[in-house]
């Protein structure tokens, strides 16, 4: 048994903020997500031997947060946050304008994504893993990964009624905005 | 209103599908979204209860476990 090193504890404190930003996307809940995050910090304390020096620090310790929110779950029968009926009402997300989204209805649609699609697309597109961490991250194949977020992708665009993703061009906004279902 | 052809919209969608490259990069609004999303939980305000949490099982190290 080895002593905690001084370099941990201080990587351990400076992880924080992200895995108090990781948590929030999981819970969607501040609270939840501050105990998720003690959780994941006694249980990185505990097992800081298993860490080898030189690894991604950050991805160690998602995967210890991924899998305490997991098994909290499961342990509580899985009290349903079903947020979608809730949401679908209150979101009436008019046509994102260029640029203009709001993020309140962002975060309001982000809630609307199952979890493993929404983890997905936070550790791809915002927490700045690769896909092959993601993977290792949440124990599964890449291409696992890559479907999620794509389906994630497509699932945001739908509720926020944003479409053509890559072109700015107002003509096409708003041909998409005013013509409906034409396709 | 301008109005869109058929073949513009194809166009479009072609491109869209060539420029997959980074599907969440920069050019992407919803990559831009999640990011801001994101950036703001990250530069929340970290309550004091992790540091106190962290120098409390420092003072607490467990006895030594074999294994």
């Amino acid at each position: 048994m080895t002593a905690v090193s001084q370099s941990f504890k201080t990587d351990l404190l400076g992880s924080i903020p992200s895995l108090r930003a990781f948590a929030v996307s999981l819970t969607q809940n501040a609270d939840k997500a501050d105990d998720l995050v003690q959780e994941t910090l006694v249980k990185a304390w505990d097992k800081h031997e298993s860490f080898q020096p030189g690894t991604n620090l950050k991805a160690w310790l998602f995967t210890i947060l991924r899998n305490e929110f997991y098994s909290q779950m499961r342990k509580r029968g899985r009290e349903v946050q079903d947020s979608d009926g809730i949401m679908t009402a209150r979101l009436a997300v008019h046509p994102a304008q260029h640029g203009q989204l709001d993020l309140k209805d962002f975060r309001g649609a982000l809630e609307q994504l199952p979890e493993d699609q929404r983890e997905a697309i936070i550790l791809i597109g915002a927490s700045g893993f690769s896909y092959e961490e993601a993977a290792e991250i949440c124990g599964c194949a890449v291409g696992t990964i890559k479907s999620r977020v794509s389906r994630a992708r497509t699932r945001l665009q739908e509720i926020l009624k944003i479409s053509g993703e890559d072109e700015y061009g107002p003509d096409a906004i708003s041909a998409q905005v005013t013509g409906s279902n034409a396709a | 209103m301008k109005k869109m052809t058929k073949d513009t919209m194809a166009g479009a969608a072609g491109r869209r599908r060539a420029g997959s490259g980074d599907p969440l990069g920069p050019n992407s609004e919803i990559g831009r979204k999640l990011k801001q999303y994101y950036d703001e939980l990250v530069s929340d305000h970290v309550p004091d209860r992790f540091a106190q949490l962290l120098s409390q099982l420092e003072r607490t190290e467990p006895a030594p476990k074999k294994d």
